[in-house]
């Protein structure tokens, strides 16, 4: 079987489990006394195990082996979770995730774990306390846990269903069937068991797996667990009666003993009263059928089965692509048919776009991520800050299904974690001071999305100290980010928000978590880059909140369609404050540049025709002009154009890798008619 | 063994060039093309192909030979080196022969105005055909397109 063809399927589940357990566990931690998170969490655990054995990687496995015999202890009340387990569990778990990581690169996810496997390990022996009151039940379920990669000899499900049956009267029997030794279609030999037990009743589990039975892969005995309508003692003679059998024990089960069996094999020995099967031999087999066992039942568990599947993003990118061709050659059928007249033409191509506008929609939706996708890591991370600082934190998620761009949510990870580490680090204050400010032990920090126009907003705030807008502003004049002179001219918001500038950090001291004041500068750009903008408001004492916004999708967005003479361009509507018609008397020159008054400000004026040679428009035989006012942060400017086409939704296009860095031009887009339309890049336009 | 080599065979002016073919993605009848603003005067600009933004060059133009008129035989060759997708505009493109690597000599230093780094060297076909091959890297080179603009600035 060649591995690497389920590779990629191993680090896709896996990735899934792993953030399901942290998930689950951070849950946990606030609902410690909640055992369906467990059982949650165990299920996770096991088939990230099982995944791992089969790819071969050892490591994963085993450290996941350990983690599942914690979790078995306290899923089964024998152990009570407390901080000491949720940190070492929390250790494995990002053990388990640098592994996966190393999988990743193409390494082969091995790593040092002894460490933690001896912390999991004492805590299922009970000795990590001393003289606790669990020392002893977890101890004697020590052995079984540790050697039991068989688990209980039923799990969950199938004792449950044992027991229904026991409870509505029917009869529940555990055969342990040996065939003579000279048997030489044991496989057939068993079948005919099989056929016998099925025919008076239902079989409902067996050991080794039917698989094996099949493969003939036993020695010479398998146990069974059935239910039956029959008497034990015809279920005897039955199954006596089929050739090179040479024994044939059955035994009824009740309640009492069901419940012994599905918690612990070693017990089963003793409550049944019959011999474990022959372990050496039956040890292999048993593995693999407890675990495809126990996986079934997983996914039944899970709510939310698979609705998805994964798509590769150029596919995505392909069918955007061959969808903005159909766009083409609808606009040409529309026109097409207007000429032609004919009704049913007509009527065909009118469904048509129709048609074709839904499936738009769909094709731009399915870029689109929930926001959660890169949120859903924050809680674990906030969780382990404050325990490292010491402080009390709790971190509110909302708006977490806001969608955004695949490509934007593989971006703004980063900037979000250095805010959020900011807001933790610098923002809440430690316990005593917050008790000292009269606040309350614990600091909040919201972290919010939310869809406003054609933007995303993303916000993180806390209820910390605030921004210090005098250290701000000393340190930006030392640093000479501001001159001096141009200091009082600065309002708070305007202070404040120069902690994004270069080379500026207020923490006095150098944290390991943040502070070596790279951090804001570097959020700013990367957002800028991604077209959007990171602004700050603090009060001080209060407060502070960051507040990111970004544009819905790099793909795709709403301009303004503008002409200059015979030639089309875009302006992002993003960029655009304004439209509006100008007399050409109303112009002002300021040293002999031109400039516009506009709401009460004097802002330039720039001829885009002029800027861009424009062969076929000249806007000076014009006694009034069409402007539109951009502006970038808080710089205005006004354009002067020809002609409005109208707003419209483009398709973002890149120039090529031949021609990069053409001032004034972002990109290109195709209009409706198949012709290339250049975007003006208004950031350019503004110095 | 010498080794065949399939050459798609193009007019500029009255000279016949060759690009082999499997750098050669589409040939293209003339389609609008959109100017670019602040660009060389040889980058025509770019158009629409099937989807994807396409710059689009005048070969006469980036060898400051004298532009032709646009006819009808003219065409846009697309051609793909180093993952750059750029469109030739060629006075025709009717042609796809087979010629021997052997055949091809290195070019003489100054072949009809065109440096020699653009070539890759001369093929004789027959008695009286010359077909220059094209050094496809050095006519896409980005350095001396931003060496070209500092002089037009």
């Amino acid at each position: 079987m060649d591995m690497n063809a389920y590779l990629s399927m191993f680090i896709d589940e896996s990735n899934d489990h792993l953030q399901a357990l942290n998930d689950n566990l951070m849950r946990l931690e606030s609902a410690p006394e909640d055992i369906s998170i467990v059982q949650d969490i165990f299920r996770s655990a096991h088939t990230l195990k099982g995944m791992s054995a089969t790819m071969g990687f050892e490591d994963l496995a085993s450290l996941t082996h350990e983690m599942e015999n914690v979790l078995d202890l306290v899923r089964n009340d024998k152990l009570k979770m407390d901080s000491f387990i949720f940190d070492t569990l929390f250790k494995g778990l990002d053990a388990l995730e640098s592994m996966v990581e190393d999988v990743i690169q193409g390494g082969t996810g091995k790593a040092d774990v002894t460490h933690i496997v001896k912390d999991l390990s004492n805590i299922v022996k009970g000795d990590y306390k001393n003289g606790s009151a669990d020392t002893a039940s977890a101890a004697a379920t020590t052995n079984t846990a540790s050697d039991n990669d068989k688990g209980g000899l039923l799990d969950q499900y199938q004792s449950s269903v044992l027991k229904q049956s026991i409870e509505s009267g029917l009869q529940v029997f555990y055969i342990k069937v040996t065939l003579t030794e000279s048997c030489v279609l044991k496989a057939a030999r068993s079948y005919m068991v099989f056929d016998v037990l099925e025919s008076t009743g239902e079989v409902i589990k067996s050991e080794p797996a039917v698989e094996d039975l099949e493969q003939e892969k036993f020695d010479r005995s398998f146990t069974v667990f059935t239910i039956s309508s029959v008497s034990p003692e015809e279920l005897t003679t039955k199954i006596s009666s089929i050739s090179e059998i040479e024994t044939v024990e059955v035994l009824p089960l009740d309640e009492e003993s069901l419940a012994s069996l599905s918690s612990a094999s070693t017990q089963v020995a003793v409550a049944v009263e019959a011999p474990t099967p022959s372990a050496k031999t039956n040890e292999k087999a048993e593995d693999k059928s407890v675990g495809e066992q126990k996986k079934a039942p997983a996914k039944n568990g899970a709510p939310v089965a698979n609705r998805t599947i994964r798509v590769d993003i150029d596919r995505l990118d392909a069918l955007m692509n061959l969808f903005s061709e159909m766009l083409i050659d609808r606009v040409r059928l529309e026109q097409l048919s207007s000429e032609i007249k004919r009704q049913d033409l007509i009527d065909t191509v009118e469904h048509m776009a129709r048609v074709s506008s839904d499936l738009q929609n769909i094709v731009l939706k399915l870029r689109m991520v929930p926001v959660d996708t890169v949120f859903n890591r924050f809680p674990r991370m906030v969780r382990d800050l404050a325990k490292s600082l010491d402080k009390k934190i709790e971190l509110i998620v909302t708006g977490a299904e806001t969608e955004l761009d695949r490509t934007v949510i593989d971006e703004i990870g980063d900037p979000l974690v250095h805010l959020l580490r900011n807001s933790v680090d610098h923002g809440i204050e430690t316990i005593s001071e917050r008790i000292a400010a009269g606040k309350s032990e614990t600091g909040t920090v919201n972290l919010r999305a939310f869809h406003s126009g054609n933007h995303v907003f993303i916000e993180v705030e806390e209820d910390g100290k605030g921004i210090n807008s005098k250290k701000v502003l000393e340190k930006a004049i030392s640093k000479g980010v501001v001159k001096p002179e141009d200091a009082d001219k600065l309002s708070i918001d305007e202070i404040n928000n120069l902690i994004f500038s270069a080379g500026f950090s207020t923490a006095d001291v150098i944290s390991d978590i943040s502070g070596r004041g790279v951090g804001l500068d570097v959020v700013r750009t990367k957002i800028t880059s991604l077209g959007g903008n990171v602004t700050v408001t603090s009060v001080e004492g209060k407060g502070t909140k960051f507040s990111v916004q970004l544009p819905l999708t790099l793909s795709i967005i709403s301009a303004m369609l503008i002409k200059l003479g015979d030639e089309k361009y875009a302006i992002p509507l993003s960029s655009i404050v304004e439209t509006a018609i100008i007399q050409r008397s109303s112009i002002l020159a300021v040293h002999g540049n031109p400039m516009i008054k506009f709401r009460n400000a004097v802002i330039p004026l720039i001829s885009l025709s002029k800027l861009f040679d424009s062969p076929s428009y000249n806007e000076e035989h014009e006694e009034e002009h069409e402007i539109i006012v951009i502006h970038k942060g808080d710089k205005w400017a006004a354009i002067v154009i020809d002609e409005f086409i109208g707003q419209s939704e483009i398709v973002l296009k890149t120039l090529g890798k031949y021609l990069t860095n053409i001032s004034g031009i972002s990109g290109a887009t195709i209009l409706g008619d198949g012709q290339v339309a250049l975007i003006v890049d208004p950031n350019a336009l503004i110095k | 063994m010498s080794e065949e080599l399939k050459v798609i065979v193009f007019g500029i002016a009255n000279e016949e060039y060759g690009i082999e073919v499997d750098k050669v993605r589409t040939i293209e009848r003339m389609m609008p093309i959109t100017r670019v603003p602040k660009t060389p005067s040889f980058i025509k600009g770019v158009i629409n192909l099937r989807g994807v933004v396409v710059p689009v060059l005048n070969l006469s133009g980036r060898f400051s030979l004298a532009e032709t008129e646009v006819t009808e035989h003219t065409r846009i060759i697309v051609v793909a080196v180093n993952e750059m997708e750029v469109g030739f505009i060629v006075d025709s493109a009717n042609d796809v022969i087979d010629i021997d690597r052997d055949i091809i000599d290195t070019p003489p230093e100054i072949v009809g105005g065109i440096q020699a780094k653009y070539l890759d060297g001369i093929a004789k076909i027959g008695d009286d055909r010359l077909l220059i091959m094209l050094n496809l890297s050095e006519v896409l080179n980005k350095s001396e397109i931003v060496q070209l603009e500092q002089l037009e600035v």
